[in-house]
C-alpha cells in the first residue's frame, strides 16, 4: 500500500495525518492543478456536487450515495472548508483523491478557499487546534491558490442511462422522455420529469435569437462557439462554477484569460465567478455578501445562448430541497451539506449528469424524435435542451456515536 | 450555602464603576444617532470613544451584580448566609421602569402572534419577519411613550432632537435584521446599549438608595435582559432568522455572547460589595462546567442560569454531539478553575471578539449618549492589533498570508486574541485602491444563508459590463455629493425604473429615489457615502468575519 493510498484510508476514517505528509500532498496537488486550465474540460458521465463545508461523516454519506471514487467521476464546486468541524479531514480526502486519481474527480475553487474567508470562518481555527500550528492552514491555501475556477462538462446525454444501482435491480431503461428523475439516498426514484414540460416552453416565442447572436463554428463553450454538442441525444455543455456570472465575463473565453493564481480579490471577474447568486431581477444587482452581485435570468440566458450552454450548475446557496432550478432550468444550484450547521434541518443533493454515447458510435439509438435534430442545429435557438439530470437527494448522515474527543487547552482568553 | 464570617461588611455600595448618570441641572443636547465606524482603523478610534468606555462600564456594572452576594445579616450561627441570583429569583425588586418594559417586551412578543411565518417556499429564514419588524417600527414610537416615563423621553433638552431619537435607534436595532433575516450579537450591543440610554438619563436608578447594591442592576439583568432573550429565541425560531454570517462550528454560539457573561457570573463565587470581581472558584453548589454537555444537567439549569439557558437552546436547535457542533463551549467545560475564571475569560473576549471587531461594530451608531468623542480617560487602545487587523477599504493580496498568522506570535498586552489576528486585510495596500471608487453602500443584506465578504460594506468599483448591451450598472449621483446623500445601492440596472422598482422593495429600500442612472455603458464608481438607513437596523455581526463573535 502507497504512502498516498494509506494516508487515503486513514481520511476515509476520519484521522488527520501527520503535517510533513499534509505538505507533500499539498505539494503534489499543486502540481497537478497548475497544469489544469481555468476551466476545466471534464467529460460526462459525472456528478456535480456543492458545498461540502467540512461535514465529513456527510461527505461519506454523499459518496455512498453516488458512488466510491474512482468509481464514480465527482465534480466539487468549491467550499470544502469553514463552518463544519472537519474542513480538514475532508478538504485532504478530496485532494488526497484528486492526487490520486486525477481524471476522476474535479474541484474547483469555492469563495472560501481563501487565505482572508478561512481566518474568519473557522478552517484557521481548525488547524491550529489540530496541528497547533498554522502550517497546515497555510499549505492549504496555497494549494486553494491553484483550483480552477470553472469546469466545462461535455458529452452529456440528454437522456438518462440507468441509474448505477439499478443495473443490479434489472429495472427497465429510462424512457427517454424523461429529463429529470430525482432518487432518494435508497435508491428510490422519488419523482420524475418530463421533457415535453421544456417543449411546451419552447414554443412559447422564446426562440427567437437576440441580435448579435454570432453564427456558431467551434466547439461548444469556447468563443467560437458551435452547437456541435455531438449528436441530437447530446445534452449540451454544462458551465460549473461556484458562484455565477460576473458583469465582466461574457463568454467562457474570458474565464480562460484570467490569471488565476492569487487570494481571491475582493472585487473583478475572478472574484464574482466565486460569491455571485442568481436572484429574480432585471440584469444585475448588488449582492447582499459585499462581493459578487445578483444576476437575473435574462443574463443568464443570454450567456448560455452565446456560449451554447445548455445549463449552468453552481453552489453557494443553501437550498432546503438540496437543489434548485431557476430561470427555466438554465440554472441550478446544487448543495451537498445536509442539515447545514447541525441545524438547517435541510436535505442535500448531487446532479449526475450522464454521457452521450450515440457519438461515440457505441449506440446510436433514436428517440424517434425527427424534430428533434433539425432543432438542436438550428443556430436560432435561444434555450438549448438540458442535459438529463438525476438528482440524487441525501440527509445528514446517521449520528452513530462518534467518540468523545478529549478537551484541548482552551482559547487564551480563558487561560 | 454558609461560609465562615468576614471581619467587616462595609454597607456602603462598593465602589466599582458605574455608569454615570446625566446631570439633570442642564438640558442635554441629544444627537440623532450616526454610524461612524466606516472602515477598520475606525474601531481603533472607537476602542478609545465614550462610547466604548461606556459600554463597558455598564455590562462590568451589570455583570458584577450577578456574582452571588454575602447576606449583609450574619445568622445566629455567626455565618454570612449567601444570596445567588437565579433567573428565577424573587429577592429582586423591579422598578416601575422595569415593570414597564417588562410590558413592552411582551407586547414584542404579541406581535409574532400577529404576524404568523409565510408558508411559502423560502430559501432559509422567513419573510414574515420583515412584516414583524415593519410592525415593530411603525409602533416604536408609541411603544416607548407607553412604557417610559415622561421624565426619560422629554429628558431636558436643547435642541429639537429628543432623547426617543437615541432612545429608538438602539431599540429598533435590537432584534435582528429584517434584510437579511437574521441576528447576531451585533443586535444583543444595540439592546445593551439601548438599557444603558435608560441608565444614563436615570431612568433605573431608584429615588433613594435601595438597601441591597446591585438591585437595579439586576433587575435590568433578570427583569428585563432574561425576557428580551427569550424573546429573541422565539424570533429565531419562528422566523428562522439565520446565525448571520455564521462561523460554523468554530463560534461561541450562533447567536448570542451576553448570557454566558452574566450566566458564568450567576454560578462565581459569593463577593461582598467592597470585593473585587472574583476571577476565579466557583459558588459551591455551582454545577460543574462539564455539565453542558449532558442534557439531563442542561435541562435542570436552563430555567435558573443564564448560561445554561444559552446552552439549553443550542441543544434545541442542534442536532449532533456537543463537542462537535459547540467546540468552543465544550473545551471551555473543561476549565478546572471555576466559573470566575470561565466569568474572567467571556468578559476578555466579548472585548475582542463584540467590540473590537469591525464587521460587528461598523452599524453601532453614535449620539450624545453613546458618543464617539474621545474619552479623555481612556488608555490607548490596548491591543493595536486589533486596529493592524481591521479590514481596510479594499486589497487583500496573498501576500498578506504571512501577515494573517504572524500576529499570533507577537507578545501583547491584555488579550492575546487569537482571533484578533484573523481578520485580515493588508495594511498599506489600501493607498493602492483607487480612492473615487471607495464606496460605502450599506452591506445591504438579503435573506441568505450565505457567507459575507469580509470587507463587505459596500462595493467598491464597478465594471464594464463588456458587449455594451446591458449596462449592468449605473449609479446615482457624484462622488463628491455623496458623502452626505443617504447611500443607495451603489449602483443598479441600466433600467433605472424597472429596476428600482424591482429592487427596492425587498434589497434596496433607500435606493428607491434615485436619479437616473448615467448613460450606461460606461460605469461611474459609487460613491462614498454616509448611511443612515443602514445604522438604523444594524446588520448582523455575524456576516463580517472578523466578526466572529459567537
Amino acid at each position: 500500500m502507497s504512502d498516498l493510498d494509506k494516508a487515503i484510508s486513514e481520511l476515509r476514517a476520519c484521522k488527520i495525518i501527520p503535517e510533513p505528509q499534509v505538505r507533500e500532498i499539498c505539494h503534489k496537488a499543486r502540481e497537478l492543478l497548475i497544469e489544469e486550465a481555468n476551466v476545466v474540460q471534464v467529460d460526462a458521465p459525472v456528478t456535480i456536487c456543492g458545498d461540502i463545508h467540512g461535514q465529513f461523516h456527510d461527505l461519506m454519506e454523499l459518496f455512498r450515495v453516488g458512488g466510491d471514487v474512482p468509481d464514480t467521476n465527482y465534480l466539487f464546486m468549491g467550499d470544502f472548508v469553514d463552518r463544519g468541524f472537519y474542513s480538514l479531514e475532508s478538504f485532504l480526502l478530496l485532494l488526497c483523491l484528486k492526487v490520486r486519481y486525477p481524471d476522476r474527480i474535479t474541484l474547483i475553487r469555492g469563495n472560501h478557499e481563501s487565505r482572508q474567508i478561512t481566518t474568519v470562518y473557522g478552517f484557521y481555527d481548525e488547524c491550529l487546534r489540530k496541528y497547533g500550528s498554522a502550517n497546515v492552514w497555510r499549505y492549504c491555501c496555497e494549494v486553494f491558490d491553484y483550483l480552477a475556477l470553472g469546469a466545462l462538462v461535455l458529452g452529456t446525454s440528454s437522456t438518462l442511462e440507468p441509474s448505477f444501482t439499478d443495473q443490479s435491480q434489472a429495472t427497465e431503461a429510462v424512457d427517454d422522455d424523461v429529463e429529470i428523475e430525482i432518487m432518494n439516498s435508497r435508491n428510490e426514484i422519488t419523482a420524475r420529469f418530463p421533457r415535453s414540460r421544456r417543449r411546451l416552453f419552447e414554443s412559447d416565442g422564446l426562440n427567437s435569437s437576440p441580435p448579435g447572436t454570432p453564427s456558431k463554428a467551434g466547439p461548444p463553450g469556447t468563443g467560437a462557439t458551435s452547437d456541435s454538442g455531438g449528436s441530437h441525444l447530446s445534452g449540451g455543455a454544462v458551465l460549473c462554477v461556484h458562484g455565477g456570472l460576473s458583469p465582466l465575463i461574457d463568454s467562457v473565453d474570458k474565464i480562460r484569460l484570467l490569471d488565476r493564481k492569487q487570494e481571491v480579490p475582493h472585487e473583478g471577474a475572478m472574484c464574482d465567478l466565486l460569491w455571485s447568486d442568481p436572484d429574480e431581477i432585471d440584469t444585475w444587482g448588488l449582492s447582499p455578501r459585499g462581493a459578487g452581485f445578483l444576476f437575473g435570468p435574462d443574463i443568464v440566458k443570454r450567456f448560455n445562448h452565446l456560449n451554447d450552454l445548455s445549463l449552468i450548475a453552481r453552489a453557494h446557496q443553501l437550498v432546503m430541497e438540496g437543489f434548485k432550478e431557476m430561470f427555466d432550468s438554465s440554472i441550478v444550484t446544487v448543495w451537498s451539506a445536509p442539515n447545514y450547521c447541525y441545524r438547517c434541518g435541510n436535505v442535500a443533493a448531487i446532479l449526475e449528469l450522464g454521457e452521450d454515447t450515440s457519438n461515440g458510435g457505441v449506440v446510436s439509438r433514436s428517440n424517434g424524435d425527427p424534430g428533434r435534430s433539425s432543432q438542436a442545429f438550428s443556430p436560432n435557438q435561444a434555450l438549448r435542451s438540458g442535459p438529463g439530470r438525476r438528482y440524487r437527494v441525501f440527509e445528514a448522515a446517521p449520528q452513530d456515536p462518534r467518540g468523545m474527543p478529549a478537551k484541548k487547552p482552551v482559547a487564551d482568553y480563558f487561560l | 450555602m454558609d461560609e465562615p464570617a468576614a471581619t467587616s461588611i462595609p454597607h456602603s455600595a462598593s465602589n466599582a464603576p458605574s455608569l454615570e448618570l446625566l446631570s439633570r441641572t442642564q438640558p442635554h443636547i441629544f444627537i440623532n444617532p450616526l454610524k461612524k465606524i466606516d472602515e477598520g482603523q475606525d474601531v481603533s478610534t472607537f476602542l478609545i470613544s465614550k462610547a466604548y468606555g461606556d459600554i463597558m462600564t455598564f455590562l462590568l456594572q451589570l455583570n458584577r451584580a450577578m456574582f452571588p452576594l454575602y447576606n449583609q445579616d450574619v445568622s445566629t450561627s455567626g455565618k454570612k448566609r449567601v444570596q445567588t441570583w437565579d433567573v428565577d429569583c424573587q429577592a429582586i425588586e423591579y422598578s416601575e421602569t422595569v415593570r414597564n418594559l417588562r410590558h413592552l417586551l411582551e407586547e414584542l412578543d404579541q406581535i409574532i402572534d400577529e404576524v404568523p411565518p409565510d408558508p411559502g417556499p423560502r430559501r432559509f429564514g422567513n419573510a414574515s419577519f420583515k412584516k414583524w419588524y415593519q410592525t415593530v417600527e411603525e409602533r416604536t414610537s408609541g411603544l416607548l411613550k407607553s412604557r417610559l416615563s415622561k421624565s426619560t423621553l422629554q429628558y431636558p433638552h436643547d435642541s429639537d432632537v429628543t432623547a426617543e431619537s437615541e432612545l429608538s435607534s438602539y431599540f429598533l436595532g435590537s432584534f435582528g435584521s429584517s434584510q437579511r433575516l437574521d441576528y447576531g450579537s451585533g443586535h444583543e450591543l444595540s439592546f445593551l446599549a439601548f438599557l444603558g440610554c435608560i441608565w444614563k438619563l436615570g431612568g433605573f436608578t431608584s429615588s433613594s438608595e435601595h438597601p441591597h447594591p446591585g438591585n437595579d442592576e439586576r433587575a435590568i439583568v433578570l427583569g428585563l435582559i432574561v425576557p428580551y432573550l427569550t424573546l429573541i429565541r422565539r424570533l429565531i425560531l419562528t422566523y428562522t432568522l439565520e446565525p448571520a454570517g455564521s462561523h460554523g462550528v468554530w463560534g461561541l454560539d450562533d447567536h448570542s455572547f451576553i448570557p454566558y457573561i452574566f450566566g458564568s457570573a450567576q454560578y462565581g463565587p459569593a463577593i461582598s460589595p467592597s470585593d473585587q470581581r472574583p476571577i476565579e472558584g466557583s459558588r459551591p453548589n455551582a454545577p460543574d462546567p462539564a455539565d453542558v454537555a449532558k442534557i439531563s444537567a442542561v435541562e435542570r439549569q436552563r430555567h435558573q442560569n443564564m448560561y445554561f439557558g444559552a446552552i439549553g437552546f443550542i441543544h434545541d436547535v442542534k442536532k449532533g454531539p456537543f463537542w462537535e457542533h459547540s467546540p468552543m463551549l465544550y473545551d471551555i467545560s473543561g476549565i478546572r478553575t471555576g466559573w470566575g475564571k470561565i466569568n474572567k475569560g467571556m468578559i476578555k473576549m466579548y472585548n475582542a471578539e463584540v467590540l473590537s471587531k469591525f464587521p460587528v461594530v461598523q452599524h453601532f451608531p453614535f449620539g450624545s449618549l453613546f458618543s464617539f468623542d474621545q474619552d479623555p480617560n481612556a488608555k490607548p487602545p490596548p491591543t493595536s492589533i486589533h486596529a493592524a487587523n481591521q479590514p481596510v477599504r479594499d486589497g487583500f493580496g496573498s501576500s498578506s498570508a504571512e501577515k494573517v498568522a504572524a500576529p499570533r506570535e507577537s507578545p501583547q498586552l491584555g488579550t492575546p486574541a487569537p482571533w484578533a489576528s484573523r481578520a485580515t486585510s493588508v495594511p498599506g495596500v489600501e493607498a493602492v485602491t483607487a480612492a473615487p471608487r471607495a464606496s460605502r453602500g450599506p452591506p445591504i443584506p438579503g435573506p441568505s444563508v450565505g457567507t459575507a465578504a469580509p470587507w463587505a460594506r459596500g462595493r467598491t468599483a464597478m465594471i464594464n459590463p463588456g458587449d455594451g448591451a446591458a449596462a449592468p450598472l449605473a449609479r446615482k449621483g457624484t462622488p463628491s455629493s455623496a458623502a452626505e446623500s443617504e447611500t443607495a445601492a451603489p449602483w443598479a440596472s441600466s433600467q433605472p425604473a424597472a429596476a428600482s422598482a424591482a429592487l427596492s422593495p425587498t434589497r434596496f429600500p433607500q435606493s428607491g429615489a434615485r436619479p437616473p442612472p448615467p448613460p450606461a455603458g460606461r460605469p461611474i464608481p459609487p460613491e462614498a457615502a454616509g448611511d443612515d438607513a443602514a445604522a438604523q437596523s444594524m446588520p448582523p455581526p455575524t456576516r463580517a468575519p472578523w466578526t466572529k463573535p459567537p
